[in-house]
């Protein structure tokens, strides 16, 4: 979606954010983050949450302003008004959730440099329409959400053995837990796998996808 | 249509104004209610090392009020330290402590019982440690164990050791994977303690 070819509709760039082109394991994008606050699903959630009001309205107000914007200082504006957003959810959480606040730590401010953000401005909001711009930001966002999730549930239930800080049954008690899960290493490991499992679901759709078009060709020639 | 080449310049300006006064706005409004928050944190931290003073569940305004009510701020014959009282009598110090962690500076302060020696707890107001690393010492799990525990009477007051490992009544276990926040919050509370057993003896000779 690079505004080159032709236009998508918004049902493809929901597909496209969510699993075709899915900023985690299609483009390996954001990965920092996914690798530091996955340990804990409280932390994931706000963290995705962050994210996603983020992009879905640094999209929308690149898109705006984009026929206005200077070609050679757009990406001073665009870092600008990711900023704007990142510092409002900082700002939030500081006077609405101060726990939160104090165990995101640097994390919240660090949405600034998330490369989905940006990515998304330069390659969809920058050459589309608010809508399709907010939709595309929004859709990239869960989908770098539900591959975190997924991630921070496994590191959580094995390295602690509890889900949202609750005792899960067998892992809390008779798991011997993997220390190692909750820790730095843990991250890559999980992140390792997901991809893999990921990109193997995908290349079975597409192998799919292929042969029954084959089979088209192959019924129609006949 | 060609723009002129200050458009760029005044464009920024014009956008940079409009974003950033709406997040100063955002601060002002908020400024009174992230101080009130980051007071309450303090008063949470001094109160709960108290016994006697704290109990689950209070709400932020019982909270301020036993911390105004019952809680008496430091002077110099406390070393710094603040105190809860019973007949005019100390009954517990609430010495507050800071220093680097292993990303930023922790802040918390320590429960000490009037014979100076027995720990009652441990609290934090203030850390940016790894979350579910080294932000774990502000969990249960770890500051729990600090109670009852006796301040060594020389050398480290309070001793870090390896999880699973066995303790004496001066150590306590550190946090499993987060050997940097371990090692740095000993030196922090060891530290702190030295220095307010060194006032107090200042203060105590004639």
């Amino acid at each position: 979606m690079n505004g080159m070819g032709k236009p998508k509709p918004i049902k493809a760039l929901m597909v496209d954010g969510l699993w075709d082109n899915n900023p985690i394991f299609q483009q390996v994008l954001g990965i920092c983050s996914t690798l530091a606050v996955t340990n804990l699903v409280l932390n994931t959630v706000v963290m995705c949450a962050g994210l996603v009001f983020t992009l879905s309205l640094s999209a929308l107000s690149v898109s705006i302003l984009r026929s206005l914007t200077p070609r050679n200082v757009r990406m001073m504006v665009e870092t600008l008004i990711i900023a704007f957003y990142v510092i409002i959810v900082d700002i939030m959480l500081k006077a609405y959730w101060p726990a939160m606040s104090d165990n995101l730590g640097p994390y919240v401010g660090l949405i600034i440099t998330n490369c989905i953000v940006m990515g998304r401005c330069e390659a969809c909001a920058n050459s589309n329409p608010p809508l399709k711009a907010m939709v595309d930001g929004c859709f990239n966002a869960l989908g770098y959400s539900f591959i975190l999730l997924i991630i921070a549930v496994f590191r959580e239930v094995m390295g602690m053995g509890t889900f949202l800080g609750l005792d899960v049954p067998y892992f809390s008690t008779h798991w011997d837990k993997w220390i190692i899960m909750v820790m730095p290493p843990g991250a890559f490991f999980m992140l390792a796998v997901v991809i893999w499992v990921m990109r193997s679901i995908q290349m079975g759709r597409e192998a799919k996808q292929k042969n029954s078009a084959a089979g088209g060709k192959q019924e129609k020639s006949q | 249509m060609r723009r002129q080449r200050w458009f760029a310049t005044v464009y920024m300006f014009v956008v940079m104004m409009a974003f950033s006064s709406v997040v100063i706005g955002l601060a002002r409004y908020t400024d009174e209610r992230v101080e009130a928050n980051q007071a309450l944190a303090f008063e949470r931290a001094v109160v709960r090392v108290l016994p006697g003073v704290y109990e689950e569940g209070l709400s932020g305004l019982e909270i301020h009020r036993r911390f105004v009510e019952q809680v008496d701020e430091p002077t110099e014959a406390t070393a710094g330290a603040y105190s809860h009282k019973s007949n005019g009598v100390v009954q517990t110090y609430a010495l507050p402590f800071e220093g680097q962690g292993f990303w930023a500076t922790i802040k918390g302060i320590i429960g000490i019982k009037a014979d100076r020696e027995t720990v009652t707890a441990i609290s934090f107001y203030e850390q940016n440690e790894t979350p579910g690393l080294g932000a774990r010492i502000t969990e249960p799990e770890f500051r729990d164990q600090f109670e009852g525990k006796v301040l060594a009477a020389d050398g480290k007051t309070l001793t870090f050791r390896r999880p699973g490992e066995t303790l004496t009544p001066s150590q306590v276990h550190a946090v499993t994977g987060a050997t940097q926040t371990s090692v740095r919050l000993e030196k922090i509370v060891n530290d702190a303690v030295a220095q307010w057993r060194e006032q107090l003896s200042g203060e105590s000779r004639p």
